[in-house]
């Protein structure tokens, strides 16, 4: 797969997941107040935020993906690293972006950051096992009796 | 194209006739398939020298710029690099590695592993590593990519 399919796949992905995290946070804070759901509205400067913030959440990705075989105690590591970085990104862009203006707002992106990362992962092992039946199932029809 | 199929009685009758304009890749691709069987390469093993067929190897694996050969009979070394021996052998046979040529027809199935890596168990039980960078090559190989 060559890089660029990968960013564009893995900014869409991300993006989706921020815009989702976004919208639930939105509609608990529409429930806790009590105020209609139809109140919740997100702005272009906002949207625009999320793709920004998936588009480059997804170039450390892209390299990642680049030489990912390694022992897994590298691999423990190396995820940790991956997952802070891009952590450290997002608190920028939401701070810059204003997604957030108390620390209870801080604290649900949080959370809704590690739910997005978790997602992704689990997206990115499905397409892995998705591709692993393909695979075996072309195998089967060439493969040598013993 | 249109294709025909002729029963034979017997292995020595059996032959494959390619009727076409020019020689398209894909072409090229069949004829090596259909020959595939009949190559054979020289090896060594114990100072004494082997013919091996392409379709007994499992996998050939490049180390201090030597080369080895695994068949299910053991390992073989021989004087051709990685790189000759995928252009000799090519239809199912393919590079998996940096320093690894793996024949598919041998591969009882693929894993991807959380780091990314791909591990194709063979049909000896061992276990070779399959680099993420080549996993297009060998969907295109089977026909799936």
């Amino acid at each position: 797969m060559s890089r660029l399919k990968i960013w564009l796949e893995q900014t869409m992905m991300i993006s989706f997941a921020i815009l989702v995290g976004i919208i639930l946070e939105g509609l608990v804070y529409c429930i806790i107040d009590g105020a209609p759901l139809a109140s919740f509205s997100l702005s272009w400067l906002q949207l625009l935020s999320v793709v920004l913030t998936g588009a480059l959440c997804s170039i450390p990705t892209v390299f990642w993906l680049k030489n990912l075989e390694c022992s897994k105690k590298q691999f423990i590591v190396r995820i940790i690293l991956h997952c802070l970085g891009l952590y450290v990104v997002v608190s920028l862009f939401g701070l810059v972006f204003k997604w957030f203006t108390q620390i209870s707002g801080f604290i649900m992106m949080t959370v809704i950051f590690f739910m997005v990362y978790i997602f992704v992962w689990i997206v990115t092992l499905w397409f892995y096992k998705r591709e692993d039946s393909r695979i075996n199932k072309a195998l089967e029809e060439i493969r040598d009796e013993e | 194209m249109k294709v025909l199929f002729e029963k034979v009685d017997s292995k020595e009758e059996e032959q494959a006739v390619i009727k076409a304009v020019e020689v398209t890749d894909e072409i090229s691709g069949a004829i090596e398939l259909l020959e595939g069987d009949a190559k054979s390469f020289a090896v060594s093993k114990d100072g004494k020298v082997y013919i091996i067929k392409a379709s007994a190897v499992y996998y050939i694996e490049s180390v201090d710029k030597k080369t080895f050969v695994y068949t299910k009979a053991g390992c073989y070394d021989t004087k051709y690099r990685l790189y000759e021996l995928e252009v000799m052998l090519d239809g199912y046979f393919m590079r998996c590695s940096k320093s690894m040529i793996v024949n598919l027809k041998k591969v009882r199935n693929v894993k991807s592993q959380m780091s990314g890596r791909i591990d194709a168990t063979l049909l000896n039980d061992e276990t070779v590593v399959i680099s993420r960078g080549y996993v297009k090559e060998v969907k295109r190989r089977l026909g799936i990519g």
